[in-house]
């Protein structure tokens, strides 16, 4: 039993990892196309998006060597230096979202629903949030009674700090749950494919973002590009760095706070809910057979309808914990970014695995950081996403290196075993 | 005779279920015999053809086709060989054309477009060549099971195939269909083909085999000549005991009515009515026979009962409760339990494991969950008293399921649904693919559940099935209930009759005569 399924994990490990080894090769074409050098930029793509600050070779993403005043040298194991910030804080900062869409998706997968619905709910869910953020607060120093922020009491504002952000997210979650519900509700009630529901659904949200960022949000700021307020202090989840850990220098730059704690909450809460309840238990068993969910007298459609308003109400929590913790106000090109699509992906090269969405969405994050910071070298940013299109290409030919591994195994072992007959089917019988 | 394939030490151990399904085997094929492969389920039938096929690799072995050594690593590289195989469970495309599904990967192009006319003429040519009739525009999903048998050899023999390899080719087929396969078979053996046939019907053997090997559990045990053993030695050396092909049973003793269909109305699949006003009484204590040519209403009728179907009419009643709009759970939790035709799709989910299998109709029952959490431990267990009680080979708690073979699948599904005396069985091929051995287990767990108080609706297409099984037999022609006949009065000539909508009153002469 535990050799089983330690060969399955390491089956499973491997073609993810050839995958990213053979997406790194395939894209030296295009950074040698822009005229760099191949291992300088990996070097730099890594250190950049994992590594501590001064990381300038391979090794000092393991151990860095620092010079002291001193003049003495001293070694550190790299991911806990955290002189002046550490990469890993923002691959925290950026996975948070990565996780929540991630598994907004693998939800929604694991009833069999290809709902890739995520960016549309995320968006509605970052303007709900952006709103009540700026509104909210705002109603109650009027019944209050106070001016403004800064001239009311403490205790007020200490309350507010615990109870708005709540409501703003509690909100952002309805409002993702209700639009994803739709997809699910047309699926269900009129058979629409739910992939391509999703996809105007999410081109309704991103035109409707626009338009409201545009003109009934747009702060009163005239010379700005288009872009709400920003939110109320009291609705920010103040990073840890501000607050509770304002001394630990590796947090430094790093918007990472209560955030990545929600996030994992729900890794956890989904794992069990997939895993351990009869609901779960209904929307797996619907994905790849309805009509065996059917015979077992499962009630599938209302399991599916669950896992979709589960999925839009984690999307919806995504874009909360990102304008509430990181952006604080939502800009114009927010829309377009692809968080949701980006946990598409996430979930995917994960196969749809729980501890897998954890390990993908950092490493997600790490390259798309270290990319991002690439284009300040002479490198376009762009080729970050060449990479992880050519990793997620090659995972998606799993097939493809299962038979060649197994032909390549037949190829090998008949020689052996035809040398030796005897003794091999002597020990078996 | 020149040795048209042989395996040689072939051996495959299968690490994931810890199962040896190849234990140097030997076999060899003469060119142009018909070799059958008999033994229990899970004795690495499927598994041996499969690697002579290509789809699976043996861990150690020899094969030669037409007396030179080959190594065949792909299916590709077997069709180039000149093998063909048709899968127990097929592989067609249900929403392309007969001929498209045929020329697949092979089609006909001029500069990368296909031409469907051409292709239709083709596979038209092809068939009659063969004298297989068919209608190559025709898509799948519209053809009976034996026309989509004979779509199977076809694709085969466009691809060339001197050696095909049939597994369990009659599991799905009416009689009738199962005669003109065997048939197609012969005419293709006498053509120089060499044939590979897989099944469980020791009679078919008789019939259409020149020679048989018998397998068990992994080891091929005896190749020998039809002519020179009776059904009863494969069976014994299959199973290793002497094995009881008749089923003894006493006369049955019916109580109240369990089941009542009143007049049911049911629609087919393109909408077209199915069932016209069906009228069938089950009673406790009695197993009763559904015959009939499938594709006269039986399906939809059993699909309506079992709630997998809307019914337009009529009503069902299950122990006094009316059930005609019920949902299956509440026909299941009423006492309904329903042995599915199909267990690839409807019985089983292959994506996931057997404890998830086997959890499907108790999930929501105490022990197997608490407050909405499943408990694993309770479902366990469930899993390993069917593995036990049913004898499902090689099976595992926790394992995935797919990779049970034909038969084993067959018994999870037997093992579910048959524990815990429900009091309506609604059995639907409920041997089908299963080994001697198994059958007459099945058999006589199904008496067992009628003399403890089950209501049995059986429907089969063998024949035989329903003639040793039920207590009454109902007849089903067009859609319409012919007759009902007690076991006692029942003869197969009668049946005959009724299934091709004949009568048997006395006051029709002109009948009686014909
Ligand atoms: N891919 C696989 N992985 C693990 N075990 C397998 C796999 N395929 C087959 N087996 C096991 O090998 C054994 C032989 O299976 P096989 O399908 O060859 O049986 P079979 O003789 O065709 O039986 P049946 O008559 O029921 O179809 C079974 O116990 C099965 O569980
Ligand atoms: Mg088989």
């Amino acid at each position: 039993m535990i050799i089983n399924r330690l060969r399955r994990l390491v089956e499973n490990i491997t073609i993810p990892v050839l995958a990213v080894i053979l997406g790194l090769l395939a894209s030296v074409f295009f950074v040698a196309l822009a005229n760099a050098d191949p291992i300088q930029t990996y070097r730099n793509l890594f250190c950049e998006g994992f590594g501590p600050q001064g990381c300038e070779t391979f090794s000092d993403l393991v151990i860095i060597r620092v010079e002291q005043e001193d003049g003495t040298s001293q070694s550190f194991f790299s991911p806990f230096y955290g002189e002046n910030g550490h990469s890993l804080a923002i691959v925290i900062e950026r996975a948070t979202i990565l996780i929540l869409t991630a598994l907004s998706a693998t939800v929604a997968f694991k009833a069999g629903m290809f709902s890739i619905g995520m960016d549309g709910q995320l968006v509605l869910g970052a303007l709900t949030a952006v709103f009540l953020g700026v509104w909210l607060p705002k109603q109650i120093y009027a019944l209050a009674g106070v001016p403004d922020a800064d001239s009311a009491p403490e205790a007020l504002r200490t309350i507010m700090h615990l109870i708005v952000p709540l409501i703003c997210i509690l909100a952002a979650m309805t409002v993702g749950a209700f639009y994803s519900w739709i997809a699910g509700f047309l699926k269900v009630k009129l058979n629409v494919n739910e992939l391509i529901s999703t996809i105007i659904l999410n081109s309704i949200a991103t035109q409707v973002a626009i338009w409201l960022i545009a003109f009934p949000l747009r702060s009163p700021d005239p010379n700005s590009t288009p872009r709400t307020d920003r939110i109320d202090d009291t609705a920010w989840l103040i990073p840890f760095n501000r607050v509770l850990l304002p001394d630990v220098e590796w947090l430094e730059g790093a918007r990472v706070g209560i955030g990545i704690v929600f996030a994992l909450i729900a890794l956890v809460v989904i794992g069990i809910y997939l895993y351990r309840t009869t609901a779960g238990y209904e929307q797996r068993m619907t994905r790849g057979s309805r009509l065996f969910a059917r015979f077992g007298g499962i009630p599938s459609d209302r399991a599916a309808i669950r896992a979709m308003l589960i999925s839009g109400a984690l999307s919806g929590l995504a874009g909360a914990i990102q304008i509430l913790g990181v952006d604080r106000r939502v800009v114009g090109e927010f829309a377009s970014v692809g968080y949701g699509f980006d946990g598409v992906l996430v979930a995917i090269l994960a196969r749809e695995s729980i501890a897998g969405i954890l390990l993908v969405a950092c490493f997600y994050a790490g390259l798309q950081q270290g990319a991002t910071n690439l284009q300040f070298g002479n490198l376009p940013r762009q080729l970050g996403g060449i990479i992880i299109a050519f990793i997620i290409l090659f995972n998606s030919m799993e097939n493809f290196f299962r038979s060649n591994i197994a032909r390549l195994q037949s190829r090998i072992r008949p020689n052996r075993g035809q040398a030796a007959p005897e003794s091999a089917s002597g020990a078996t019988s | 005779m020149p040795k048209a394939v042989e395996m040689r030490h072939i051996r495959k151990f299968f690490p994931s279920s810890g199962v040896l399904a190849c234990d140097d085997v030997n076999l060899s094929v003469e060119k142009g015999e018909i070799h059958a492969i008999v033994g229990e389920n899970g004795a690495g039938k499927t598994t041996l053809m499969s690697i002579l096929y290509g789809l699976v690799q043996p861990d150690e072995g020899q094969i030669l086709i037409d007396e030179k050594p080959v190594r065949i690593s792909h299916p590709n590289e077997a069709i180039h060989s000149g093998i063909g195989m048709v899968h127990q469970h097929f592989k067609l495309v249900p929403s392309f054309t007969i001929a498209e599904n045929i020329m697949l990967g092979i089609e006909p192009n001029k500069a990368g477009f296909i031409n469907s006319t051409t292709e239709a003429e083709t596979v038209r040519k092809l068939a009659d060549s063969f004298g297989l009739p068919i209608n190559p525009n025709a898509r799948i999903a519209d053809i009976s099971v034996g026309m989509q048998q004979r779509v199977e050899i076809l694709k085969t023999l466009q691809r060339n195939a001197q050696i095909l390899i049939l597994d369990e080719p009659t599991a799905v087929l009416t009689p009738q269909e199962v005669h003109e396969l065997y048939n197609v078979i012969r005419k293709l053996a006498q053509g120089g083909r060499t044939i590979l046939l897989i099944t469980h019907k020791l009679l078919e053997v008789k019939d259409v085999a020149d020679r048989v090997s018998v397998m068990r559990r992994g080891r091929l045990i005896g190749t020998h000549n039809v002519a020179d053993v009776s059904i009863r030695d494969m069976a014994n050396m299959m199973v290793g005991r002497e094995v009881i092909l008749q089923v003894e049973k006493k006369p049955a003793q019916p109580g109240d009515i369990v089941l009542k269909a009143e007049n049911l109305l049911v629609a087919g699949s393109g909408g077209v009515p199915a069932v016209f006003g069906a009228t069938l009484e089950v009673r406790a204590g009695e197993i009763v026979g559904i015959a009939g040519v499938s594709g006269n209403g039986q399906t939809e009728f059993i699909e309506a009962i079992a709630g997998m179907r809307p019914v337009e009419g009529g009503n069902i009643s299950l122990l006094g409760t009316d059930i005609t709009h019920r949902k299956v759970r509440d026909r299941r939790n009423t006492g309904m339990a329903h042995i599915p035709e199909d267990r690839m799709t409807m019985g089983l989910n292959l994506l996931t494991n057997l404890d998830e299998n086997v959890a499907v109709t108790r999930y929501q029952e105490e022990p197997y969950s608490k407050a909405g959490f499943l408990q694993f431990s309770a479902i366990r267990s469930f899993a390993q008293k069917i593995i036990k009680d049913y004898q499902v080979k090689s099976a595992r708690v926790g394992e995935e399921i797919k990779t049970l073979s034909g038969g084993n699948l067959q018994k999870v599904v037997l093992g579910r649904e048959l524990d815990g005396n429900p009091k309506f069985i609604i059995a639907n091929q409920p041997t089908r693919g299963l080994d001697v051995g198994s059958i007459e287990f099945v058999h006589k767990t199904l008496v067992e559940a009628r003399d403890k108080g089950s209501a049995i609706l059986l429907v089969s297409v063998e024949l035989d099935e329903i003639l040793s099984l039920s207590d009454r037999i109902i007849v089903m022609f067009d859609g319409r209930i012919m007759g009902v006949l007690d076991i006692k009065d029942a003869n197969e000539q009668d049946i005959g009759i009724l299934m091709a909508g004949g009568s048997l009153e006395k006051d029709h002469p002109a009948q009686e005569k014909a």
